[in-house]
């Protein structure tokens, strides 16, 4: 004779199947990338530290393109040692992140993934909680802790603001320049190859040292580069994918 | 003629009670003044930088949830445990968490950038997201605490009389109390340890990435939390008439506390020292910080020494934790541990800047002091929770250990006879 079951005992049975559902959904899901489609194109920067000079024309085109507070610098060049005597530059835009740890702790998905990799943030939405700046290995989020509402000192020597200004008590960051090359697609041109269509910054540099391209198209610039070179990408021990990816300094590839 | 003239001026007498409102009304009215021109001018008046984003006020912000722990453990204990003995601590400690919650929230309110879009997390869900995940928790939970401490608002005298059927549904709310126990230890014990977790999971700073912040969070908060529930009755019971405690029931609950200490002071020791007895760039980095660097102090005497050692044997040795005095001492001890140990795991891994250049990553040290105006609508938090809690105690008879439950009914069927 089997034993009927009690009210409590059903209970205490479906509330144990409810939470394991559930949690079995959240971890289908492991992280927020997961859930966008990558579409037809990959966009990603080849940064050549054998043609980096450190001028820093990147760092002002950047702030003229995107309105960047004079405070805040999305894009930084810093001194990163010597080869053979020779003075070595790291530029450091945002690392774009495959798995981003800015997006996966955002409380309201302020940052997200766009389908051609660029890790985008929703100005009109973020809470300004600073979650993704500690959680950035990259130092590549800044927080406007004033209001920016003086005159642009790189405007417009280096270029007209083509983005709105971020409010006050927002986090905001580097996004490739969405918009020159959404704006650039729809012309048909480029991206990467047509100036227009290009990130600022590639476009300013002097000597070449950072190309920009589709990583999906085989025979755009930065696959061939990345094909042709030794490559590296900063802190990939920390699995967050970077799009941004560097080829060494060599001395003898370099000026004086 | 001039007799006839006499006023009658309202007798006003200068009692500690007065003097009390009036120092918490100055620290308010400071906070007031302080929390305008924090909204008005943005948070640049702050020390806060982008190296290190979370500073004092988050301080606060984890301390006042952790401190309010107390609430949902002893809920537990009574309804779910069914230690029905405590059930008057229960009471205090739901008040505690109301006000804990209700502080957090201010604190928050001061902290982020954009407090006009506080609510954005309600309505744009990232479940990846432990802030996420802690917001809805305390937003949930403080509703749950609004619901538990309804039958202590249908206890004030005024409200009693001028709407007796309102004041008599919100006192019914107690027959509830054991599902708002499960509800209350279900939400807590996921935004309790989510906190220690909200650290635990960031991998650019290693001095946080360990598995046991989230442990350690819970850990500490249901010591601490119980702590002060035990510490701000007794100190009322001191303070006023209105407050009438149970000393017997208020030891058996310290000496809980003592061995939960002797448990934590493991754990503590065992993540401080065992868990970065390594190289690891910042690990060792964040040890040195905690063991000879600018927080060591806080380490070794406000965590350790003071917040953990010193209450463990004063409330483990029986002459001590009987002694009034000393065991009131041993709880606030323990209550500044906890907010030391919030303090220490916050800016220990924000003051190690960890470089991302190619090679080894080296670490460099950054610092922080918080400012006069984050101390001002700091104290300014404090202060509202100060009174608020002292209304309680003088209106709401939140510490009353006499108090009695209304009766339960006996429920039986009209068959059976009635015991004798």
């Amino acid at each position: 004779m089997t034993k009927p079951i009690k009210r409590r005992d059903f209970l205490k049975v479906a509330a144990v199947g409810a939470a394991a559902v559930a949690a079995s959904r959240a971890i289908q899901k492991a992280n927020a990338s997961e859930g966008v489609e990558s579409g037809p194109n990959q966009w990603v920067m080849v940064i050549d530290q054998s043609k980096c000079i450190g001028c820093g024309y990147c760092t002002l085109a950047c702030q003229s393109h995107n309105d960047i507070n004079p405070d805040i610098q999305w894009n930084r060049v810093m001194a990163a040692g010597e080869v053979d005597g020779k003075d070595v530059f790291l530029p450091r835009p945002c690392m774009q992140c495959a798995k981003a740890p800015c997006v996966e702790v955002c409380p309201v998905n302020a940052s997200y993934y766009r389908p051609d990799g660029i890790v985008m943030m929703d100005y009109d939405r973020c809470i300004g909680c600073r979650y993704c700046e500690v959680a950035c290995p990259y130092q590549a989020r800044s927080f406007n802790w004033k209001a920016f509402d003086g005159t642009n000192p790189a405007v417009p020597k280096w270029g007209q603001p083509e983005v709105a200004r971020r409010p006050r008590g927002v986090v905001e960051k580097c996004a490739f320049c969405y918009q020159r090359i959404d704006r650039g697609l729809a012309l048909g041109l480029q991206p990467g190859v047509d100036a227009d269509a290009t990130p600022a910054c590639v476009v300013a540099c002097p000597t070449g040292a950072r190309v920009f391209g589709d990583l999906n198209d085989p025979n755009s610039n930065v696959s061939k580069l990345l094909k042709q070179n030794v490559s590296y990408r900063l802190r990939d021990d920390l699995g967050t994918g970077p799009r941004v990816y560097y080829l060494p300094a060599n001395a003898e590839k370099m000026e004086g | 003629m001039l007799k006839n003239l006499h006023l009658k001026l309202p007798s006003f007498k200068i009692t500690p009670w007065i003097v009390w409102l009036g120092f918490l009304g100055l620290l308010l009215m400071a906070a007031l003044v302080g929390g305008i021109l924090v909204f008005w001018n943005g948070l640049w008046i702050t020390n806060l930088t982008d190296l290190v984003p979370w500073g004092l006020w988050i301080t606060i912000d984890l301390s006042s949830i952790a401190l309010s722990a107390g609430a949902f453990t002893l809920c537990a204990a009574v309804y779910l445990i069914g230690l029905k003995r405590y059930q008057p601590i229960a009471r205090t400690a739901t008040f505690v968490g109301l006000i804990g919650y209700t502080m957090a929230m201010l604190a928050l309110l001061l902290d982020i950038g954009r407090p006009d879009r506080f609510w954005h997390a309600i309505v744009y869900w990232n479940e990846h997201s432990l802030m996420w995940e802690v917001t809805m928790c305390v937003v949930l939970y403080l509703t749950v605490l609004v619901f538990e401490s309804m039958p202590i608002f249908a206890g004030f005298d005024w409200f009693k009389k001028r709407f007796p059927k309102v004041a008599g549904w919100m006192s019914h709310l107690h027959h509830y109390a054991p599902y708002l126990a499960i509800a209350g230890l279900f939400l807590s014990m996921l935004h309790q340890s989510s906190l220690g977790a909200m650290y635990g999971v960031i991998k650019a700073r290693p001095f946080w990435f360990k598995p046991e912040m989230s442990v350690l969070f819970m850990y500490s908060a249901i010591v601490g939390g119980i702590s002060l529930t035990l510490f701000a009755s007794m100190l009322s019971a001191r303070l006023t008439p209105k407050a009438r405690i149970n000393d017997g029931l208020i030891e058996r609950v310290s000496y809980f506390v003592a061995w939960a200490l002797v448990g934590y002071l493991y754990f503590r020791f065992w993540d401080a020292l065992a868990q970065n007895y390594t190289y690891q760039p910042g690990r060792t980095e964040g040890l040195h910080l905690l063991t000879g660097g600018s927080l060591s102090f806080n380490f070794w005497a406000g965590e350790i020494l003071l917040g953990t050692l010193v209450p463990m044997i004063l409330l483990l040795t029986p002459s001590t934790r009987k002694h009034p005095f000393w065991r009131m001492v041993a709880l606030g001890l323990v209550v500044g541990g906890v907010v030391a140990f919030r303090w220490d795991t916050n800016i220990s891994g924000l003051l190690m800047v960890i470089s991302y250049l190619p090679g080894q990553p080296t670490v460099a040290y950054t610092s922080y002091r918080p400012s006069l105006i984050e101390f001002i609508t700091g104290s300014g938090v404090i202060a509202y929770g100060l009174l608020a809690f002292s209304f309680g105690v003088k209106y709401l008879r939140v510490v009353d250990h006499r108090f009695a439950e209304e009766p339960e009914t006996v429920k039986m069927k009209s068959v059976e006879t009635v015991p004798v």
